[in-house]
């Protein structure tokens, strides 16, 4: 049986009581202090630190209920038991007692057994209380460092992420503040032959787990959409990767928006978000509903990536949001909901934008910050886009790394002309050459028109005016996949060379395809001459855009053949095309 | 229990077994103390104070509780009620009956002393 | 008692019922239910009658339960869903890993 010494406070004014008290509890082991009067007793306590206190009831100078309120108050939050001593025959003083912060009481005649087993049990309640309160603080401590791990996570993430062009003038979002990661991401690039990417997640969970799963899909978002890779092509990867560092059970909802303003086209993918909108200019409305299973779930070959199409033009605006707004809740634990969101479009009065209303909506329907923060909800206005936006390179190329005197020949066959674009590759090394970094949307745009050309046109024969009504462009995609099918015996031949040249460089491009070519000398964009007819099977904006992007352009063999030289130098930021009109 | 004893022989055993060698001291301190408070109740009487005559009536009670004197200490406890009701004349003739008391009790811890 | 289990008459069907809030807090218990439940058992049952609320939580450990019975070959039923419980799962698109009923 353990025996703790404590150090314990007796006062009482009567010398006899005195006496006897300290001698028993010294014969229990333990320190005495003594006072003699309730006075004396609270300076003693405040000099000493005893463990215990006896207090004698009646006291001159301060009375042993006083004396008692003091030492309580002095000793805090820590606990330090006070037994009052007493004769048995004061019960109401007893009570008394009790309230003035006593913890129980001694009578008289002093017992030895008793004084040893009520002391024990003291002393066992204190320590019991000192542990509570050293667990406390050691959980509160965990608690601090816990927020502080997470605040820290959040600004890695943030540099990871960045705001590519969240921060355009036709994007609005509202993103929560909580300095702790809470598990939603939204991420914009534009694409370097123009238009843009968005995607909003909402990643299971909160804070730490959530923002793990989140850093590779922000590096998998921006560094495939800035070399030229489709929608399609960057959700796979990110279901992909997700699929393979997140635990079952954990999963990303999200959306991807594809953006083509040349077009005047929305791709929307949505796999477990709430209903996406397009509020048309004129107040009807669109819903584009989840149709896939969230990121991470499916394996590689069960994953799909068929995304829905929209026709739009400028004044139409796009709403994406996460459940967090459709979970709002209001003081009667109703939920804003989609019947919320459905209401406020649909009572939108112009000029009013749809991003506004909604969130003013919802700050109304619960007036509770924590409800209506713990949300992200994005807009995108649709308006006329320039033809070719620079994707700005924040690393400051070297201009004597990297190569600069290379050839190389890339040709893909039949089945991959199907399954495989090969322009990010393509860019890729291209944009190895330091002078050709921050040309990236350029060479880009080169790339892309010849590829598109030589297989739409060329291989697969598909005239481009199809694409220029909202059913001709779904008769148009749904015929490319069908003769994506049927392209035995075909290829498309890239070479690609580049050369230093005094004050910069010189990159020369082939593209040669296997289809049926076209009168190039008839062709009165390709022979020279001004005015686009549109009804030729290189569509005008395509010939007219390689013609103003590069320095010369050929076509040689039956039009299958196209030659491109690109000059760059090092001061100007653009290349030297002999039509060159001023684009910033 | 009827006719309290005068000294509680077990309680005092009991209490030299605690005190040991300062046993003495303390059959010596409450002798001089409760002279002292026998004169306070006098004095307070005189005065006509009774707070301060039920107080040491109180104290009085308390260390012959402790000491093993049951019948003081219950001559007190009546002391005490006496100058809480105030009582005076009840209060005069309980001085008397303690001092007499108390004229015995010490006596026999004197002898205790000795030994 | 959150979570109830039972065997069906063929012996080979666990029918799990989860009643109240299909959140967080019932992790462990959900887990526990499928777990011990031997190697007789092939098909399972997730009886939703009175469960009055799921969220993203829930859905994961349908997955979990999921990948325990066998994945892609996993047969496994989600019944008697109240319409706040059969939206989220449809949201989800959930219908695409499990028969709904």
């Amino acid at each position: 049986m353990s025996h703790h010494s404590l150090r314990i406070l007796i006062a009482d004014d009567s010398d006899t009581d005195r006496l006897i008290l300290q001698a028993l509890v010294k014969r229990l082991g333990h320190e005495v202090i003594e006072a003699t009067d309730g006075l004396d007793a609270v300076q003693k306590f405040r000099e000493d630190n005893p463990d215990i206190v006896l207090l004698d009831a009646l006291m001159p100078r301060m009375d042993g209920m006083e004396a008692a309120r003091h030492i309580k108050a002095l000793a805090g939050e820590r606990l330090v038991p006070v037994i009052f001593l007493t004769s048995l025959s004061d019960a109401e003083d007893l009570a008394r007692c009790l309230e003035a912060g006593g913890d129980d009481f001694l009578t008289k005649p002093y017992s030895r057994v008793i004084i040893e087993a009520k002391i024990k049990a003291f002393d066992r309640m204190r320590r019991m209380h000192d542990t509570l309160s050293r667990q406390h603080e050691q959980i509160s401590e965990r608690n601090r460092q816990l927020l502080e791990e997470q605040t820290v996570a959040r600004r890695v993430f943030d540099n990871v992420a960045h705001t590519g062009c969240l921060d355009s003038p036709n994007i609005r979002y509202h993103a929560s503040p909580l300095s702790v990661f809470n598990g939603d991401v939204l991420f914009a690039s534009p694409r370097p032959a123009g238009g843009m990417l968005i995607f909003l997640g909402d990643f299971t969970g909160h804070g730490l787990p959530a923002a793990i799963g989140a850093m590779p899909v922000a590096e998998i978002f921006y560094g495939m959409v800035r070399k030229g890779f489709s929608s399609a092509d960057v959700l796979r990867e990110i279901n992909q990767k997700l699929k393979l560092i997140l635990p079952t059970g954990m999963f990303c909802c999200g959306a991807m928006v594809e953006v083509d303003f040349k077009a005047g086209q929305l791709r929307v993918w949505n796999g477990g978000l709430p209903e996406a909108w397009v509020i048309r200019s004129d107040g009807d409305l669109v819903l584009l509903p989840s149709r896939h299973l969230p990121l991470g779930i499916l394996p590689p070959e069960q994953f799909e990536s068929v995304a829905e199409t929209v026709q739009v033009s400028p004044g139409d605006r796009l709403l994406v949001m996460t459940d967090g707004v459709l979970e709002v809740a209001n003081e009667q634990g109703a939920l804003f909901g989609l019947a919320g969101v459905r209401r406020c479009l649909e009572q939108l009065q112009p000029p009013r934008h749809p991003f506004d209303a909604v969130m003013a909506a919802v700050r109304q329907f619960s007036d509770k910050a924590a409800e209506t923060d713990d949300l992200t909800l994005v807009s995108l206005d649709i308006t006329d886009q320039p033809a070719v936006p620079e994707v700005s390179e924040q690393v400051l190329p070297s201009a004597l790394a990297g190569p600069t005197e290379w050839r190389c020949e890339y040709e893909i066959r039949e089945r991959t002309l199907g399954d495989f674009s090969p322009l990010p590759l393509l860019l890729h090394i291209c944009l190895e050459v330091p002078g050709l970094r921050t040309r990236g949307g350029e060479i880009y745009t080169l790339l892309s028109e010849l590829y598109n050309n030589a297989l739409e046109h060329g291989i697969l024969q598909l005239p481009s005016e199809w694409k220029r009504s909202a059913e001709g462009f779904g008769r148009y995609y749904s015929e490319r996949q069908a003769r994506l099918a049927r392209v035995d015996g075909h290829f498309i031949r890239f070479r690609l060379h580049h050369t230093r040249k005094p004050g910069g460089g010189r990159l020369r491009v082939v593209c040669e395809d296997s289809g049926a070519g076209f009168d190039f000398q008839n062709h009165p964009l390709a022979s020279g001459e001004a005015g686009a007819d549109s009804s030729s099977r290189y569509a005008g904006r395509g010939l007219l855009l390689l013609k103003r992007l590069s320095k010369n352009i050929t076509f040689r063999g039956k039009g299958n053949h196209v030659e491109i030289v690109y000059d760059w130098n090092f001061s100007a930021h653009q290349g030297d095309g002999d039509d060159r009109q001023t684009t910033p | 229990m009827t006719g309290r004893q005068h000294l509680d022989e077990e309680a005092l055993a009991e209490l030299q077994d605690v005190m040991e060698d300062e046993f003495d001291v303390l059959i010596h301190t409450y002798i001089v103390d409760s002279r002292d408070r026998i004169a306070s109740l006098k004095a307070a009487l005189a005065a006509v104070e009774a707070d301060t005559f039920a107080r040491t009536a109180h104290s009085l009670k308390g260390s012959s509780i402790n000491i093993g004197a049951p019948r003081l200490g219950e001559l007190c406890l009546e002391a005490e009620e006496a100058g809480k009701a105030p009582d005076l004349g009840e209060a005069s003739r309980l001085v008397g009956a303690i001092e007499h008391e108390f004229a015995t009790v010490s006596g026999l811890l004197e002898r205790l002393l000795v030994r | 008692m959150p979570i109830q289990t039972s065997l069906a008459e063929d012996d080979k069907t666990l029918v799990i019922r989860i009643e109240g809030r299909f959140d967080f807090s019932t992790h462990q218990a959900f887990r526990d239910s499928y777990e011990h439940a031997g190697p007789r058992v092939t098909n399972y049952i997730v009886d939703l009658s009175d469960t009055t609320y799921l969220d993203s939580s829930a859905l994961g450990m349908l997955l979990l339960l999921r990948d325990h019975a066998g994945g892609d070959s996993a047969r496994i039923s989600i019944e008697n869903c109240n319409s706040d419980v059969r939206r989220i799962l449809s949201i989800s698109n959930f219908e695409q890993l499990f028969a709904i009923k």
